[in-house]
């Protein structure tokens, strides 16, 4: 009895800011619910909501299909990018000084970012253009093709995240002991194979956990596709199914089209697919690191 | 000894006491002094000058509207206004979000497409008879219909807009034409011969920029179109979509030959009108300031403004409004009205209102009340404003309707597929018409 009241707190605090928030966005994506009306109010709709979401609107699933290419896009690409970064400037001279110029746009905000980026972007005046007339190349539409808005969004975000990737690179790097190199050299063993059989495997968990709290915030993304592809930018129009992703389109569901309820049920969807995902992450690379070598 | 500490003790007491009379009275007196006052929270989506007026140098040269609620206080010694400023991008959420917890304003603004909603779920408060009388007898007919769902006006109108074509008179001149197009087809050929591109094909300067990036500003020029073909957005008994029907696709088509003329692509912004980037645009009345501010002293030069080129003989161009409501769930709803009718409706000697010349002097947007439209000829009737004025006589108030913003919000996206050449016109409107329809079963069938 003393040990649940000992707990008590704990068990109100979960109750009250989880179970009962969770409980009740269930039952509001079984509404049409406005936010406007008091929920007493709200119709039940049994799951149209859901129904409608998965085959009546193709803006929902473009916008599933662009944020699972932005997630993976972004998550592995980032990785791969900022685990080479990792490597080269781990034991070179000036590494804090580098891991700096690296982490800073991280902590740039993202809307900032998008300004920034819409700028490089800018079809006559941007630098990216510039670069690509000046060695010859054909100016590209980069926000406001169909085709290249998405990639385009996806490279800045790579870039504005790469930086706390390596950081936790280097970390995972810097645990990995010494004497294993030592031993493959002795035995012959090129840095090909040192990263092949001895850097990569060791680094499993840093892996699995930058791609599981890296597929979340993916997941979740909504400023930086905000800032630059919608909303009228100087950089011309984006058809919205182009980049649609799904946080932004929860948001415009409820608080524009004044749809809570079926917002709701698509984030349902949304925690699904990613429990779902890190699931399956979790059980692939969920062996390795050092416990791998016992 | 023990008898002086003892004493000592309830001379503490006693000062203690003392002061709790003291600090208990005192803020008794403050809680009379404050419970004599009324509050009303005001909710505008205005900012910056428009609250706290404009200056030159410390010279106030038009009030802002922070200055009239200190006039109606000083007046009113019993009255409080809180002015809370809200983006309009942010504006109904926070709004959603402050009825939901019971703090919503006492004064809300209301843009027409939020109006049905607010109604439907009992958000405002009917309007006194007096000033329904004054809104039927005083205002401009698209400004009554702005403000009416269902037959009964909802609100005190504040603001309404439309459309015209906006240009930069001096590439019309460099390109030898000596004035704005007045037919559509016109708009395309000079569209395309003001188009300037660079060696290696790349735009430099558009002919004209569509305005994008939210619902209305994609589906307002296309209604002008739709309209002046004879066409129409919804059925009148709001059962079905009818924009699909030919006029719609000739609407839809008409845009389309200025993407296809090379009069402008999906690149192309508005918002490098200012830098001399772009020479056409449809555009709405509140972009004056913003150019005024770009151009400076060559503002007068360089901005014209003329009606949207007609299509059938005729321009014709969408309008939408806002309008002052009070809160349902107001404790102050008299007071509320009170001060609306005292901004809104109180005429002062030259026959104008105060929200007439807030509107006017400041804001340098369309009063829709008939006395400010004649009363303010020298803001009015200017370069940028006095075409926005005229065309109201041609403009048709978009159709106040339930989920009018997601029903919008649909057609824009279907209309970009379109400009993006992503699907033909006639399956991005029947596609934007089948959605569209669900969403009127639902409410009106």
């Amino acid at each position: 009895m003393a040990g649940y009241l000992f707990l008590s707190p704990a068990i109100l605090f979960y109750l009250v800011f989880l179970l009962f928030p969770v409980g009740l966005s269930v039952y509001i994506s079984f509404t049409n619910w406005n936010m406007l009306a008091p929920l007493e109010r709200a119709r039940w709709v049994g799951f149209s909501n859901y129904t409608y979401l998965l085959t009546r609107d193709d803006m929902f699933i473009a916008s599933l299909k662009n944020t699972l290419v932005y997630a993976l896009g972004t998550v592995f690409i980032g990785m791969a990018i900022a685990l080479g970064v990792a490597l080269l400037i781990n034991n070179v001279r000036g590494s804090a000084l580098w891991r700096f110029l690296i982490f800073a746009p991280v902590v740039t905000p993202a809307i900032a970012v998008g300004r920034i980026w819409g700028g490089i972007y800018h079809p006559s005046q941007g630098y990216l253009n510039q670069l690509l007339r000046a060695v010859g190349l054909p100016p590209q539409q980069w926000l406001s093709s169909a085709e290249l808005a998405l990639p385009s969004i996806m490279a800045t975000a790579i870039w504005a995240g790469v930086g706390a990737t390596v950081i936790v690179f280097i970390a995972g790097l810097r645990n990995i002991p010494a004497q294993y190199y030592e031993a493959a050299r002795i035995d012959g063993a090129r840095p090909w194979h040192e990263f092949w059989h001895i850097t990569l495997p060791l680094l499993r968990p840093t892996v699995l956990f930058l791609s599981v709290t890296g597929l979340i915030s993916a997941w979740q993304v909504f400023d930086l596709v905000y800032s630059m592809a919608l909303g009228g930018t100087e950089s011309g129009t984006t058809p919205a199914r182009a980049v649609m992703v799904v946080a932004l389109y929860l948001y415009t569901t409820a608080f524009r089209s004044l749809r809570a309820g079926r917002a709701t049920a698509g984030a349902l969807i949304l925690f699904v697919i990613i429990f779902g995902l890190t699931l399956i992450l979790l059980r692939v690379l969920r062996r390795g690191g050092l416990e791998a070598y016992e | 000894m023990g008898r002086k500490r003892q004493s000592r003790q309830w001379t503490l007491v006693w000062t203690g006491a003392a002061l709790a009379a003291v600090v208990a009275v005192a803020l008794a007196g403050t809680g009379t002094a404050l419970a004599a006052r009324t509050k009303i929270v005001w909710q505008v989506h205005w900012t910056d000058f428009q609250i706290d007026g404009i200056y030159q140098g410390d010279q106030l040269v038009a009030r802002g509207l922070r200055q009239w609620v200190e006039e109606y206080e000083r007046t009113h010694p019993d009255i409080d206004i809180e002015l809370q400023s809200i983006p309009m991008e942010e504006y109904l959420n926070r709004l959603i979000v402050a009825q939901a917890a019971g703090t919503g304003p006492d004064i809300i603004s209301v843009l027409n497409t939020w109006g049905p909603q607010l109604v439907y779920d009992g958000v405002l408060e009917p309007v006194p008879a007096d000033l329904v009388a004054d809104v039927r007898n005083q205002y401009i007919p698209v400004a009554v219909e702005g403000a009416t769902v269902d037959g009964q006006i909802w609100g005190i109108p504040f603001e309404v807009g439309n459309y015209a074509l906006v240009y930069n008179k001096k590439h019309l001149q460099e390109a030898g034409f000596s004035g704005p197009p007045r037919t559509w087809d016109e708009l395309v050929q000079m569209g395309a011969k003001l188009t300037r591109r660079a060696a290696d094909g790349t735009v430099e300067r558009y002919g004209f920029a569509f305005l994008a990036g939210w619902e209305s500003a994609v589906v307002h020029p296309y209604l002008g179109l739709l309209w002046s073909l004879g066409g129409d957005f919804l059925a009148p008994d709001l059962s079905r979509a009818t924009f699909n029907g030919p006029e719609g696709l000739a609407a839809l088509e008409a845009e389309l030959q200025l993407f296809r003329s090379g009069a402008t692509d999906v690149s192309a912004s508005v918002w490098e009108f200012p830098q001399g980037r772009v020479s056409m645009m449809i555009m709405a009345s509140w972009y004056e300031s913003s150019l005024k501010q770009a151009f400076g002293s060559e503002y007068e030069a360089t901005v014209g403004v003329a009606p949207i080129p007609a299509i059938n003989g005729k321009s014709v161009n969408a309008a939408y409004s806002w309008w002052l409501g009070v809160n349902a769930q107001s404790r102050v709803k008299k007071e509320a009205w009170d001060f609306i009718r005292w901004f809104t409706a109180q005429t002062l000697p030259d026959g104008t209102t105060r929200m007439g010349t807030y509107q006017a002097e400041n804001i340098g947007s369309i009063p829709p009340r008939k006395g400010d439209l004649a009363g303010h000829p020298e803001q009015l009737d200017d370069l940028y404003t006095r075409v926005f004025v005229q065309e109201l006589a041609n403009a048709h108030h978009e159709p106040n309707v339930l989920q009018g913003a997601e029903i919008k919000t649909i057609l824009w996206h279907e209309i970009v597929e379109a400009w993006h050449g992503r699907k033909t016109p006639k399956q991005a409107l029947d596609d934007a018409a089948s959605k569209i329809d669900d969403i009127l079963r639902e409410f009106y069938g």
